[in-house]
């Protein structure tokens, strides 16, 4: 307990200093007088005495300072002078403290925003007991067609499952799916997800009421249960305390509702949980993630080398190859995060270079004040400050500057990360309940201000303390700087550099956000509103009703007014799905891997959408069961099907074994659509009538569009009636196709608004910094431009001189910006639409925009140093 | 490495700690006490006896308590044995 009680004294003292000092003074005190008395005891004189005393005690002052450094504080009581000195100084300078602090605030602010965001979304660990034993297992084909996610095929789960030695339990689950709850309310869409019975007990997490699922409670016939999050159960269900038990309809099928989660728990972004169980189906095989809990003694290694060799003993299926398949054992994390984590860096490294700036601008200031104090450090050292001291002195200010900084910073980032959510795509930021302010971002915020004042106040604090022992004294504080020039110098090019590199890297995203806000989708957007519904299956049960209510549907909006032109499809371009599949040619083939969307369209889609008609018709109501089948085919098929021919009357087949009544015959060409994305490429497409398709599942998702002549609000309105009036029980969603163009371009535009922004902080730090920079040169030169205009320069010739070396300084920045730029916008690359990275424009422009602002902010100074008076000039100082 | 000072320090520590631990003493009945130990043992001012003090009360191997006399102004600091092991 020896180590208690000296932590104890310590602190004790450290409290009771003043006192503890005042009690060692009357101890010694007391002591010299009892050495006194009895020396005059012994005989001596008072005086004698005293001085006897005094020699054998010592040195009073000496000895006192000695036990109090015994006492362990004085480090902290210099600091403390230190700091107090500090305050001083910068009181005294207080523009110098409010530009520094300002800049400082600006580089700190950003990296801690953007810091708060990265912790939430990448760093900060899935809510989940021991998340970190949690992985995602899959095994998916290499460069398929669709975004790649993570994902296990049902068949693939299973045998794994079977065998599997590494992982406590796997469970597999869906996401992304929606379900109509109805009888709560108005009609509404919730994200739920189907998962197998071991999923909460996997994640560790059981529900806040009730219970989890139970084995074999996903079983047909058994599985009409539902778990709902704790926000479904509170918005929807008013909390209800009696909640367990109750039915609840979900896309119209009746489930017993036994259990709500805790708060929180919304994995993977569900708001309620369905019992799944996985079975084979020879026609359909489905992908879903699938997660495992690794038991405590395998590493993921071997839970990689475990899939991989499972990988290798697979039976290939027809069109497959075993180097196509992929295994990974991931964390469970990159499930949500895995795709927005490079943007994430990218911003991350991208406000670093704002800080850097922002340092290398105080920096500047700092030299610059150095420059001024030079004589009171100088004196400071003859006085007997070591080096070490001053250099103490100076982090000191450095130190305080930044944690003034840090402090704003600190604000800057909450108002920054409150902005967020306004910034970021809808929904295209993950983990968004994760970011918030929290202890990890205080002390990355704290430890960056420490960072910082060293980064800022380093080189400025050794080149001020290196000479003034030396020489200062006797120039009288009109000492020529050509060390601080070198820095000077060193860190203009630098900022500029900087500042180039982030501008092009904005540069970039913009050429490319514009690039993709101009692609041709293969439709015209505008004036168009769209209405989703998906049929369940209860209500109707085959594809008779569903078309039945498709065509109730098509009629009434037809009727609306304000319609110009009406139609559906089950799958929208830029929409969330999409079917590929393969076909067969009459007397033809179709080349390996071509697949093509089978959208189901109505009489009067591709007029509605504005896809144009390249040749042929376009569907009409007689295209029906009743009819002889047809298609219309997308450009790119025709061209891929029948080069040179035309495709007009030829006959494909959806089926893979064909019989004589499965053909189709082709009966119109149109423009190809950009089905998946601004960005991506546009999809071959075959279209069919929706009259005549016969089976349900393709049928039941279908988006109404309706070209409007005029207000779009009011046929939006008119809309809404007519899916009430066809059906009440359907939920209603109505949006825009603009707005689905705005999804598609909202990645882009959140990155080119966040980088443009670093950007821009970037520039203008850098013009505040040259301009400083330039301005405090000029100043300190203003005697010799008076010398100068006195013998007869010309203006020309000043200028010249001023802006010669402002001229090298920017040229060689940009040089080397250039290069970092040339070699760090690489990293851009899977950003950037139909721009190359090293796109020669936007280099080119950006650096002229650097260079005319880095120009025009060291113009000024020099043009107020011109019309100085040579005689005020020659009288300066 | 010790330096002969470290030498010092130790030899004076002992003495200190031998010193308070038969009963608790202030600094000059300390210096006294050391000073009539027999031998040339220590040729230090009386002065380095507070330091000396003040330290082992840091490594809490002695205690010290403000003794007043009565005035509330002068007093002295009583050492005492800190009852430890003496070992760090």
């Amino acid at each position: 307990m020896v180590w208690a009680r000296r932590v104890w004294m310590q602190l004790h003292t450290l409290f009771r200093r003043n006192r503890n000092a005042q009690q060692l003074d009357d101890e010694i005190q007391f002591h010299l007088e009892q050495q006194i008395a009895e020396n005059i005891a012994s005989g001596m004189s008072r005086a004698e005495a005293r001085y006897a005393a005094m020699r054998t005690f010592g040195n009073p002052t000496f000895l006192k300072e000695a036990t109090r450094d015994t006492w362990g504080w004085t480090r902290l009581e210099e600091i403390t002078r230190d700091v107090k000195y500090a305050c001083r100084a910068l009181s005294r300078a207080p523009g110098f403290t409010a530009v520094a602090v300002l800049t400082l605030a600006l580089g700190i602010g950003a990296n801690s925003a953007v810091f708060t965001v990265v912790n939430g979304v990448l760093l900060r660990s899935m809510p989940f007991p021991e998340s970190d034993r949690l992985f995602l297992v899959s095994l998916t084909p290499r460069g398929g067609p669709f975004e790649w996610q993570p994902g296990v095929s049902d068949g693939d789960y299973l045998a794994f499952r079977d065998q599997d030695r590494a992982f406590e339990e796997i469970a597999s689950f869906s996401r992304g799916t929606t379900a109509t709850l109805t009888g709560a309310g108005d009609a509404v869409q919730i994200p739920v997800a189907y998962v197998t019975t071991e999923f909460f007990s996997l994640l560790r997490t059981s529900p806040e009421i009730g219970r989890g699922f139970l084995v074999g409670e996903g079983e047909p016939g058994n599985d009409s249960v539902a778990v709902l999050s704790d926000e479904l159960w509170k918005v929807r269900f008013g909390s209800d305390s009696k909640i367990l038990g109750k039915r609840i309809r979900l896309d119209d099928v009746s489930r017993t509702v036994i259990g709500v989660m805790p708060p929180g728990f919304v994995f993977p972004d569900a708001k309620a949980w369905l019992p799944l169980s996985i079975r084979i189906d020879e026609h359909n095989s489905f992908t879903r993630p699938v997660v495992g809990r690794l038991k405590t003694d395998i590493s993921a290694q071997q839970a990689l080398a475990e899939l991989e060799t499972f990988a290798e003993q697979r039976p290939l299926g027809p069109d497959e190859n075993r180097r196509d398949r992929m295994a990974q054992i991931i964390p469970l994390k990159d499930l949500l995060v895995a795709n927005i984590r490079p943007s994430l860096l990218v911003f991350a490294g991208a406000v670093v270079f704002v800080l850097l700036i922002a340092c290398a601008n105080v920096a500047n200031l700092f030299l610059a004040r150095a420059a001024s104090r030079e004589q009171e450090l100088a004196v400071r050292s003859t006085l007997g400050a070591s080096r070490w001291r001053l250099l103490r002195q100076l982090l000191a200010e450095s130190t305080l500057l930044s944690l003034g900084g840090g402090g704003a910073g600190i604000l800057l980032a909450f108002w920054g990360v409150q902005s967020l959510p306004t910034l970021a795509p809808a929904g295209k930021l993950p983990r968004m309940e994760m970011i918030r302010i929290d202890g990890w971002v205080l002390a990355f915020t704290l430890s960056l201000s420490f960072i910082t004042a060293v980064l800022f106040g380093l080189a400025p604090a050794l080149q001020a303390t290196r000479r003034c022992a030396r020489e200062s004294l006797s120039k009288g504080g009109r000492s020529l700087i050509t060390g601080h020039e070198r820095i000077r110098g060193a860190l203009t090019i630098s900022e500029i550099a900087l500042a180039l590199i982030l501008l092009t890297g904005a540069g970039l995203m913009l050429n490319s956000f514009l690039h993709l806000r101009n692609v041709n989708p293969g439709f015209s957007p505008h004036s168009i509103m769209i209405m989703t519904v998906d049929l369940p299956d209860s209500t109707y049960g085959n594809a008779n009703q569903i078309q039945a209510f498709h065509t109730q549907t098509l009629e009434e909006l037809s009727r609306l007014p304000g319609v110009l032109a009406s139609g559906a499809v089950d799958w929208i371009p830029l929409g969330e799905n999409l079917a590929m599949g393969t076909f067969q040619v009459e007397g033809g083939h179709r080349p390996r891997g071509f697949m093509v969307d089978k959208p189901c369209a109505s009489p009067g889609y591709f007029r509605a959408m504005g896809i144009r008609l390249v040749a042929g018709r376009e569907f009409n109501e007689h295209d029906n069961a009743a009819a002889p089948g047809v298609v219309i085919v997308s450009q790119s098929v025709a061209q891929t099907i029948w080069p040179g021919e035309n495709p007009m009357g030829k006959r494909i087949s959806m089926e893979d074994d064909p019989k004589p009544g499965d053909w189709l015959i082709v009966i119109g060409v149109v423009e190809d659509v950009r089905q998946k994305g601004l960005g991506k490429q546009s999809d071959p497409a075959i279209y069919q009538s929706y009259l005549q398709v016969s089976s349900p599942g393709f049928l039941r998702h279908m988006t109404f569009v309706v070209r409007t002549a005029s207000h779009t609000e009011s046929v939006a309105g008119g809309m809404r009636a007519v899916l009430r009036n066809v059906d009440k029980n359907q939920p209603i969603s109505v949006a825009s196709m603009d707005s689905l163009v705005a999804i598609a371009t909202a990645d882009s535009r959140f990155q080119t608004r966040l980088l443009g922004t670093f950007a821009l902080m970037a520039l203008a730090l850098t013009i505040v910094g040259i301009y400083g920079v330039l301005g405090y040169s000029v100043a300190q030169r203003t005697q010799e431009i008076g010398v100068r205009m006195a013998l007869g320069a010309q203006k020309a010739d000043l200028l010249h001189m001023l802006m010669k070396k402002a001229l090298v300084l920017i040229s060689l920045g940009i040089v080397i910006g250039g290069a970092g730029a040339l070699t760090l916008t690489r990293v851009l690359a899977k950003f950037l639409f139909e721009v190359k990275p090293s796109d020669l424009p936007t280099f080119a422009a950006v650096a002229l925009v650097l260079s005319f602002s880095a120009l025009t902010a060291c113009y000024l100074p020099v043009r107020r140093a011109m019309r100085v008076d040579p005689m005020v000039a020659l009288r300066y100082e | 490495m010790a330096k002969p000072n470290d030498l010092v320090q130790g030899t004076l520590d002992l003495l200190i700690l031998k010193t308070v631990s038969l009963e608790p003493k202030h600094g000059w009945a300390i210096a006294k006490r050391i000073q009539q130990i027999p031998g040339e043992l220590l040729q230090v001012q009386q002065g380095s006896l507070y330091p000396a003090l003040h330290r082992l009360e840091q490594k809490a191997w002695i205690k010290a308590r403000w003794q007043g006399n009565g005035d509330g102004k002068k007093g002295q600091i009583l050492f005492a044995d800190g009852g430890g092991t003496g070992t760090d």
